[in-house]
């Protein structure tokens, strides 16, 4: 209401609204996607090594946001219902702490994946001292050390949100990981390149050409997977801050909820390029499925 | 996201006390924003952001393409003793080291070779232990119990192996048909050396 004489053409950009029960059902699998992932990972003892605790840190963010989602869904539905004001101190105090939840879970996704391609290159680069570089406690310190940092990025973010400063540096934040992460790849596929040729070399190998595209493949999947599913929405972050006024950001704009439908998309296919690809992480869930049977 | 609404409308006022606060699922309300004389489409910004995350993800794609052909001439170049002496020593210190049988990891730094063997005939034996479980030798048999647990892991190994088709690494299976699994996601690259190393014994063996 406290727009009351705005002159817009309501016809032009409206919102695009996406069907509630798209959103609960997205959601919900990302959730319940995810917690398996954990509880798999927290079952078997073979799993716990640091590689998987990287993994299980993705899932976490990766429910966290989905969550974030469902809850802000729930609470539009309590709101539209009656059963919570529009203008109280607790409403407000309740949305700025999902707000800060959600970017944590956009946060610690980038920093998983940070940690997942570190973990991978020490593995290919340093593999005679990887046990000894990347411990057990050590991962446990990293994330430890990780999940802070987002944690506290995220409450000073959603409370100085109003400032031009924060949000600058959470959109450079997300393509300079962007950057670091296909650099790590780039360096670990020519390794795994030259190796191949080296293989191919031996007298009796053959070699399949085809083969070769696979990694191409799979390195494009994962970060073009990524930056799909999130660069939207940072694109929506820097131009409400900068220019929520124009028409042609106005017109970006209405689409919000499918940049929300696209993070909650990426909670659903993360698991299958990281955790799945896993034969161990797989055969543990054929035991969880068929021991409760 | 509303903190993005509040944003917009501590920029667009100037006097905001918290009464202008709503929680409110439509972005819509940002203010008077008129459409009118637009050069170019409304959605323009859309369209040509996504067109633009297309082509670069497509940039991508050739890019990591080409790499995969011509390779870089300067990594082959580059010390290929050294590598070679990686891959060696990932032969000698074989054992899928990053599995969590580390105590077990000291046996397997034996040579690799023994241990197939080894792997073979234990399992065997530990099937007749079974039967015999008072045997005398009762150290050796909670040795046996070890033993076919990291065997076990060296047949997943090798099914895995087997089943998989490892992209950009040799394939020397005849008919193998290509895998899902990549190495660069599932599993560290100790187990293409352990691949190796089992191709070599096997040779070694017949």
């Amino acid at each position: 209401e406290n727009i009351s004489d705005f002159s817009l053409n309501i016809t032009d950009c409206t919102q695009v609204v996406v069907p509630e029960e798209v959103f609960f059902t997205v959601a919900a699998a990302g959730i319940l996607e995810n917690l398996l992932i954990l509880i798999a990972v927290v079952r078997n003892k073979n799993l716990h090594l640091p590689m998987y605790f990287f993994i299980c840190s993705l899932a976490i963010s990766d429910m966290l946001g989905s969550l974030y989602k469902t809850l802000e869904n729930i609470f539009i539905i309590l709101c539209k219902m009656g059963y919570l004001t529009r203008h109280g101190d607790f409403e407000k105090k309740l949305d700025d702490a999902m707000d800060s939840m959600f970017i944590l879970s956009l946060l610690g996704s980038i920093f998983s994946l940070l940690a997942i391609a570190a973990d991978r290159y020490i593995t290919i680069f340093y593999a005679l001292r990887y046990h000894n570089i990347m411990t057990l406690r050590r991962a446990l310190v990293i994330l430890a050390i990780i999940w802070t940092f987002c944690a506290g990025s995220s409450i000073a973010i959603a409370l100085f949100s109003y400032e031009a400063a924060t949000v600058i540096p959470f959109t450079i934040l997300f393509p300079l990981m962007m950057f670091f992460i296909l650099c790590l790849y780039v360096h670990m596929f020519l390794l795994a390149r030259s190796h191949a040729k080296k293989i191919a070399s031996l007298p009796t190998s053959t070699v399949h050409h085809r083969t070769n595209m696979k990694g191409a493949i799979t390195l494009t999947i994962f970060l073009g997977v990524f930056l799909c599913c999130w660069a939207p929405f940072v694109l929506h972050i820097l131009l409400a801050r900068f220019c929520p006024h124009n028409p042609y950001c106005a017109c970006y704009m209405s689409i919000f909820h499918v940049n929300g439908t696209l993070i909650m998309c990426n909670a659903i296919i993360n698991p299958m390029i990281f955790a799945f690809r896993s034969p161990e992480l797989r055969s543990t869930f054929k035991k969880m499925f068929y021991c409760s049977r | 996201m509303s903190a993005l609404r509040l944003i917009s409308n501590r920029t667009s006022q100037q006097a905001l006390s918290n009464s202008d606060y709503t929680w409110d699922y439509e972005y819509y309300e940002y203010g008077p924003v008129s459409f009118e004389g637009l050069k170019a489409h409304k959605y323009s910004i859309v369209i040509g952001f996504w067109v633009g995350l297309a082509v670069f993800v497509i940039f991508m794609f050739f890019v990591l393409t080409l790499l995969t052909k011509t390779g870089a001439p300067h990594q082959d170049n580059a010390e290929p003793s050294e590598k070679r002496f990686r891959m060696n020593s990932f032969v000698a210190d074989f054992g899928r080291p990053l599995e969590s049988e580390r105590d077990f990891s000291h046996q397997m730094a034996e040579e690799s070779q023994s241990l197939f063997h080894f792997c073979i005939n234990e399992v065997d034996h530990m099937n007749k232990a079974k039967d015999s479980q008072k045997g005398p030798s009762l150290e050796s048999n909670t040795h046996f119990q070890e033993v076919p647990r990291s065997c076990g892991m060296f047949e997943e190994d090798l099914h895995c192996l087997t089943k998989f088709n490892i992209p950009n690494f040799v394939n020397t299976e005849q008919n193998a048909s290509l895998g899902e699994e990549d190495l660069l996601i599932s599993e560290p690259p100790i187990v293409l050396e352990s691949k190796l190393v089992m191709q070599s014994s096997h040779r070694l063996l017949d």
